[in-house]
C-alpha cells in the first residue's frame, strides 16, 4: 500500500490522514495568503482569501486505474471554481495549484484583497497593527497596485470600548469573525456576535454587556487587522521599535509562554508565544497586564532600616551587613525563606547558602488560591514555581508552619514572595528577627526588612520555573539593569532599530534601568565575604550544576530546555532527590 | 397537456373554490387524502421509498429558484438512525419580484401541510419547520391556524389518521432578511443564530438542523407533492413543460393591465403570458424588457423574447433563468439605469456580510450606479461594473453574490446603449 499523494504546484508531497490543504501547505513550510482561519479554532472559509485551483484525477469506473493522456499523464478533473484551500480536506491524488503557478488564483486573491481594502480605512500610519498586521503583509506580497475604488467608504463606529480591556475600531474589521469564533470555541464565554448585515457588520457584545472575558486580549492577537486594539498599549509604541524575547507567564502556575516586548528598558505588553502542549496560541488577560510589575514600584538600590525607616544603603554594606549577620547568629536561629514565586536558580541560590553557612533546608509555603483556577490557562496556583522549590528539596509548609518558624526564628532571609500581603504572616509574627528580604517590588513584606536588597525579575535575568504540570521552561533577559549591557549580554534579543538604526534611535535613557542585581549574585559575594564558594555565575551555570546535583533535573540545561520548548520532568524523582 | 393548451389549463394549487383555506372546505375537495392514501393503502405504498420513488419520477423541479429534482433531493437523506430528522419548508420568499407561496399561505395552505407532512413520511421526518418571512405578518397567522387546525384534525402530531406515523410541525418566522431564504442560512435563524449561510460540505441532508439530517423544499415544491401522490406521477409530468413540468404559479408585475399571481402550466409562452394572461401592456406600452423569474435573473430584452417559453431549458437558451417565475414586466419608458440601481440596492443591503467579495462587492457595484444615475459616471466605470462582477461571481460561501453580479452584468452588457447615454465619456481608462 502506498502513501497518498497530493500534486501542489508540479510537485509531489506525501501525506496520511485528512489534512486540511491550508494547514498541510503551511506546515510545508510553503505559503498561501489567508485571514480567517485559525489553526485552533473552526474555518468559516468567510474571508476568501486563501483560494487555490483544485483538481482530482480520473479513474475509470471499470478498472479503477487512473486515465491517461496521450502523453501519459493522469487527466485532472478541475473543479469548476476555485476552492477555499482551509476548509479543503485533501483526498489522494489531487492536484492543487496555488498563486505560484496559476494566474487565475493570483488573480482571484489580488482581487479579494481589492475588495478588502475597498472599505478599509488606511489608516495604517495611525494604527496600532501595522508593522505586524497580516493584511498589509499580504496586501504588499499579493494585492493590487493602487485601487479602483472611488467612491465613499462606509463609515462604522470607532472607538467602541468592548469591555475594560478592548477597543474596537469597526472600520478596520475586516469580519473574519475570529473574535467572536475565539469566545464561542476557546474561551466559550460567547460574549461577542457580529451585527448589522454586509459592509456595515462588526463584533459587539449583548447590548448592555460587556467583554470583560479574562481572555479577552486573545482577539487582539489573532484580530489579522487594527480593529482590536489593548485599551492598555494602543498608541504607546510602534511594534518596529519594540524587541521582543521569549518569557514565561510568571502571575500564575500555568507557565504560559510569551513575550515580553519592551523599548528603552521597559516592558510595554505581554502577548502568548504559541506552544502546543501548554497554552497553544493563548494567554491569561490577568498574566498581560503583569508587565507593569517590571516597570514600576520597582525596589531600586539596597536599604536599611535604621530607627524604624528604611534609608539607603551601598550595596557594600548591604553585603557587610548580611555577612555580619549570619555570622553573629546561632545557626538554629536563622530561617531561610525560598520563595514560588522565584526561579528555580534563585531557590536553589538560596539552598546553597543555608548550606554552606550550616543552616537549615530553606522552607516556603504555596501560593495557592482555591477556586481561583478555570481548568484552562487560570490555575489555583498564583505562583509559578512551587513544584520548582519542591524538585530543588525545599521544606514546604503550610502557612501555621510558617508562623511558628518565623515566631521562632532570630534571623530571617527571605526571598522574594510577599508572604505578608498574601496573608501568610502579620506584624505579630515578625518582630523578634532581624529581616534580609530580596525582592524585586516594594510589598508589605518590603516595609518589614531590616535589610532591603534589591533583585532582579523574569524579564531582567534568564531563569527557569516549573509549571503545575511539572514543565521547566525559562525565560530571557528582556530589559538591562544598572549593571548589566545588552549589547554585551548574548540572551538579551535584537530588536530593528537595534539592528538598523543608529544609537540615538532607541534605548537612550538611564531612568528604566533598575539598580538591582541576580538574587544569585549577591549570594555569591555574600559567601565570599564569609569565605565560602557558592561560584554561582548564571542562571544557565546555575542550572548546569542543579542537573549534575539533582536527580529530579537530570538532563536540564538551557539547550535542553530551548531545544524543546521545556521539558516535563518526573514527580517521581523527587522523592529519589531528598 | 401540452404548452399551447394553457388556456383550458383547471388550477389545482388554488383553484377556485370559497373557503379552501378552512380544512373542512379542503377536506370535502378530497384534501388529506392522498396522505391518508400514502399511510394507511400498504399495497399502493409499501414503504417511504416507495413515495419518494414517485416523487422522484414527477419531476417537480424545486420551485425556490434551483429547480432541483425534489425526490431526487429526498434521496439524498441517510438512512434514519432514531434520532430526529427535519424538513425545513422555505417560506422566505423575499426575492424582489417574488410573490407566489404566500398565495398558497393564504388560499390553499392545508395543501402545503399535507405535502409536507407525506414528505415527512417519505423521508421519515420528525419535525416540520415551516419558515415565513417577517414581514408576512398576516400569512404567519394564517399558517399557525392552518396548523392548529391540521393538528386538531389529526393530521399532525401523534398518530397521523391513526396510523403509526407521527409528526410535529412548528411555524417559525424570519426578521426580514432575504439572506434566510438561502437554505442553510435558514437553517441558522431557525437555530436561533445569525442568518449566516453555512459552508457546504457538510450537506444539510447529513448535517442540517442542530447537526441532525434536514431537507429543505419550497412551500410551492410541497404543494405540488399530494397532487403527484393523488394523480401519479404521470399525470404530474406531463402538465407543460417536458423538462420542467406541473403546475407553476407565476407571479406576474410591472407595466402590465392585470399584474397577479397566475397558476398555469410551466411553459407558456412569456408574451402570451403578457399579453393575454396579465391583460397586455398597461396604457398600450410598447414591450422593453423583462426579467423572468426574480431580480436575480438575467433581464431579456423585448427582442429576445420571441418563442420563448416559461421553463428552464427554453429561458437558458435565451439568456436567462426561470427562477421563481416571478416575471417583471418593463414598458418603453423604463429607466434601465434605475432599474439597475434599484436592484444593485437591494442586494448590497441584503448581503450577510461574511464573504469579503459579496460584503464589499454589493457595495461597490451600488455605489457605482448610483454614480451613473446620478449623472457623474464615466463610461469606464461600466468596465468597472463588469469587472467587479467578474471578481465576484462563484468564488463566496452562498450564492447570493452571484445573484447580485449577474443583473450587473446582463443589463449592461444588453442595456450597454442607455447606460454610455447617461455616462461622461472617460478620457483615460481605470487600471
Ligand atoms: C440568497 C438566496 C435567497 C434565497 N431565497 C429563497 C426564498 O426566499 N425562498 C425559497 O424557497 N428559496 C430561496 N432560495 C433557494 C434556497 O436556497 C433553496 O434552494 C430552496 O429553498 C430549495 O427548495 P426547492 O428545491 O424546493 O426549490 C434562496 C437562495 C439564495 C442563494
Ligand atoms: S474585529 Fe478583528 S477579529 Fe473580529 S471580526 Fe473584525 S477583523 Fe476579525
Ligand atoms: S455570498 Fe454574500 S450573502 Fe452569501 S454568505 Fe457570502 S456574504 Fe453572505
Ligand atoms: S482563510 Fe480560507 S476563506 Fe478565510
Amino acid at each position: 500500500m502506498t502513501m497518498s499523494e497530493v500534486f501542489i504546484d508540479g510537485k509531489r508531497y506525501e501525506f496520511e490522514g485528512q489534512p486540511q490543504l491550508l494547514q498541510f501547505i503551511l506546515d510545508l513550510g510553503l505559503e498561501v495568503p489567508f485571514f480567517c482561519y485559525h489553526p485552533s479554532m473552526t474555518a468559516p472559509a468567510n474571508c476568501r482569501q486563501c483560494m487555490v485551483k483544485v483538481g482530482s484525477p480520473v479513474k475509470d469506473r471499470e478498472t479503477g486505474e487512473y486515465e491517461l493522456d496521450d502523453e501519459g499523464n493522469r487527466v485532472i478533473r478541475w473543479f469548476p471554481k476555485l476552492q477555499t484551500s482551509c476548509n479543503t480536506v485533501i483526498a489522494d491524488g489531487m492536484v492543487v495549484q496555488t498563486q505560484e503557478s496559476d494566474e487565475l488564483v493570483q488573480r482571484a486573491q489580488k482581487d479579494t484583497l481589492e475588495f478588502i481594502l475597498a472599505n478599509h480605512p488606511l489608516d495604517c500610519p495611525i494604527c496600532d497593527q501595522a508593522g505586524e498586521c497580516p493584511l498589509q503583509i499580504q496586501t504588499y506580497k499579493y494585492g493590487p497596485e493602487g485601487s479602483r475604488f472611488e467612491v465613499k467608504k462606509v463609515h462604522k463606529p470607532k472607538h467602541v470600548q468592548l469591555g475594560p480591556r478592548v477597543t474596537l475600531d469597526a472600520e478596520r474589521c475586516i469580519n473574519c469573525t475570529r473574535c467572536v469564533r475565539f469566545t464561542d470555541e476557546i474561551s466559550k464565554s460567547h460574549q461577542l456576535t457580529i451585527v448589522e448585515r454586509g459592509d456595515k457588520n462588526y463584533p459587539v457584545t449583548a447590548p448592555g454587556r460587556s467583554f470583560d472575558d479574562p481572555y479577552s486580549l486573545n482577539t487582539v492577537d489573532i484580530c489579522p487587522v487594527g480593529a482590536l486594539t489593548s485599551t492598555d498599549f494602543r498608541f504607546k509604541a510602534r511594534v518596529w521599535e519594540m524587541n521582543q524575547t521569549p518569557s514565561i507567564d510568571i502571575t500564575n502556575g500555568k507557565g504560559c509562554n510569551i513575550d515580553l516586548w519592551t523599548r528603552d528598558n521597559l516592558v510595554l505588553r505581554i502577548t502568548p508565544r504559541f506552544h502546543p502542549e501548554v497554552n497553544d496560541y493563548w494567554m491569561p488577560d490577568a498574566g498581560r497586564e503583569a508587565y507593569q510589575l517590571f516597570n514600576e514600584n520597582r525596589v531600586s538600590h539596597p536599604a536599611q532600616k535604621l530607627e524604624s525607616e528604611q534609608v539607603s544603603a551601598s550595596w557594600n554594606h548591604a553585603l557587610e551587613t548580611l555577612a555580619e549577620q549570619l555570622e553573629q547568629t546561632d545557626r538554629k536561629d536563622v530561617l531561610f525563606i525560598g520563595s514560588p514565586h522565584a526561579s528555580v536558580e534563585e531557590n536553589f541560590a538560596l539552598m546553597q547558602l543555608a548550606n554552606l553557612t550550616g543552616a537549615k533546608t530553606p522552607v516556603f509555603t504555596p501560593h495557592v488560591e482555591e477556586g481561583s483556577g478555570d481548568g484552562f490557562l487560570l490555575s489555583d496556583d498564583q505562583a509559578p514555581n512551587a513544584e520548582g522549590c519542591r524538585l530543588l528539596g525545599l521544606e514546604e509548609v503550610s502557612p501555621k508552619q510558617m508562623q511558628t518558624k518565623v515566631s521562632e526564628a532570630r534571623l530571617i532571609v527571605a526571598l522574594n514572595d510577599n508572604l505578608f500581603g498574601r496573608g501568610v504572616l502579620d506584624a505579630t509574627h515578625a518582630k523578634n528577627a532581624f529581616w534580609v528580604v530580596f525582592a524585586s517590588n516594594h510589598t508589605e513584606t518590603t516595609q518589614m526588612a531590616d535589610l532591603l536588597i534589591p533583585i532582579t525579575t523574569a524579564a531582567e535575568h534568564a531563569a527557569s520555573y516549573v509549571n503545575v504540570d511539572s514543565r521547566i521552561q525559562r525565560t530571557f533577559p528582556a530589559k538591562e539593569t544598572k549593571y548589566s549591557n545588552r549589547r554585551l549580554s548574548m540572551e538579551m534579543s535584537e530588536g530593528r532599530l537595534d539592528r538598523f538604526g543608529t544609537s540615538f534611535d532607541n534605548w537612550v535613557t538611564e531612568d528604566h534601568k533598575i539598580d538591582c542585581v541576580p538574587f544569585w549574585d549577591f549570594a555569591t559575594q555574600a559567601g565570599e565575604r564569609l569565605g565560602l564558594n557558592l561560584h554561582l555565575i548564571d542562571g544557565r551555570q546555575i542550572m548546569d550544576q542543579i542537573a549534575t546535583m539533582n536527580p529530579a533535573f537530570e538532563g536540564v540545561s538551557y539547550v535542553t530546555m530551548d531545544e524543546q520548548g521545556g521539558i516535563v520532568l518526573a514527580k517521581e524523582s523527587m522523592a529519589k532527590s531528598k | 397537456m401540452s404548452q399551447s393548451d394553457w388556456r383550458t389549463y383547471k388550477p389545482v394549487l388554488i383553484p377556485p373554490v370559497d373557503n379552501l383555506h378552512e380544512i373542512e372546505v379542503y377536506r370535502k375537495q378530497g384534501g388529506y387524502e392522498a396522505l391518508k392514501s400514502v399511510l394507511t393503502d400498504k399495497k399502493r405504498w409499501a414503504d417511504p421509498k416507495s413515495v419518494v420513488d414517485e416523487v422522484k419520477a414527477a419531476n417537480i423541479r424545486g420551485r425556490g429558484g434551483a429547480g432541483f429534482n425534489a425526490g431526487l433531493k429526498w434521496s439524498f437523506m441517510p438512512p434514519a438512525d432514531g434520532g430526529p430528522r427535519y424538513l425545513a419548508c422555505n417560506g422566505d420568499e423575499s426575492e424582489p419580484g417574488t410573490f407566489k407561496d404566500r398565495k398558497i399561505f393564504e388560499y390553499n395552505p392545508h395543501l402545503f401541510i399535507e405535502g409536507a407532512v407525506i414528505a415527512a413520511y417519505a423521508m421519515e421526518i420528525t419535525t416540520i419547520y415551516v419558515y415565513i418571512r417577517g414581514e408576512y405578518r398576516p400569512f404567519i397567522e394564517m399558517m399557525r391556524k392552518a396548523v392548529q387546525d391540521a393538528y386538531k384534525n389529526g393530521m399532525l402530531g401523534k398518530n397521523i389518521l391513526k396510523s403509526n406515523f407521527s409528526v410535529d410541525m412548528v411555524v417559525a418566522s424570519g426578521a426580514g432578511a432575504y439572506i434566510c431564504g438561502e437554505e442553510t442560512s435558514m437553517l441558522e435563524s431557525i437555530e436561533g443564530k445569525r442568518g449566516y449561510p453555512r459552508v457546504k460540505p457538510p450537506f444539510p441532508a447529513q448535517k442540517g438542523l442542530w447537526g441532525r439530517p434536514t431537507t429543505i423544499n419550497n412551500i410551492e415544491t410541497l404543494s405540488c407533492v399530494p397532487l403527484v401522490i393523488r394523480n401519479g406521477a404521470d399525470w404530474f409530468s406531463s402538465i407543460g413543460a417536458k423538462n420542467h413540468p406541473g403546475p407553476l404559479l407565476y407571479g406576474i408585475s410591472g407595466h402590465v393591465n392585470r399584474p397577479g399571481v397566475y397558476e398555469l402550466p410551466s411553459g407558456v409562452p412569456v408574451l402570451e403570458l403578457i399579453e393575454e394572461v396579465a391583460g397586455g401592456m398597461r396604457n398600450g406600452k410598447k414591450l422593453k424588457a423583462i426579467i423572468p423569474g426574480g431580480s436575480s435573473t438575467p433581464i431579456l430584452r423585448a427582442d429576445q423574447l420571441d418563442g420563448v417559453t416559461m421553463d428552464s431549458d427554453s429561458l437558458r437558451t435565451a439568456g436567462s433563468m426561470l427562477g421563481t417565475s416571478g416575471m417583471v414586466v418593463m414598458d418603453e419608458d423604463t429607466d434601465i439605469v434605475e432599474v439597475l440601481w434599484r436592484i444593485s440596492h437591494f442586494y448590497h443591503h441584503e448581503s450577510c456580510g461574511q464573504c469579503t467579495p459579496c460584503r464589499d462587492g454589493t457595495g461597490w457595484l451600488e455605489k457605482i450606479l448610483l454614480k451613473i444615475r446620478n449623472g457623474d459616471g464615466e463610461t469606464r466605470d461600466l468596465d468597472l461594473l463588469l469587472d467587479v462582477t467578474t471578481q465576484m461571481e462563484g468564488r463566496t460561501i452562498c450564492a447570493l453574490a452571484d445573484a447580485a453580479a449577474w443583473p450587473v452584468r446582463y443589463t449592461i452588457t444588453r442595456f450597454r446603449d442607455e447606460f454610455e447615454a447617461r455616462c461622461k465619456k472617460s478620457v483615460h481608462a481605470l487600471v
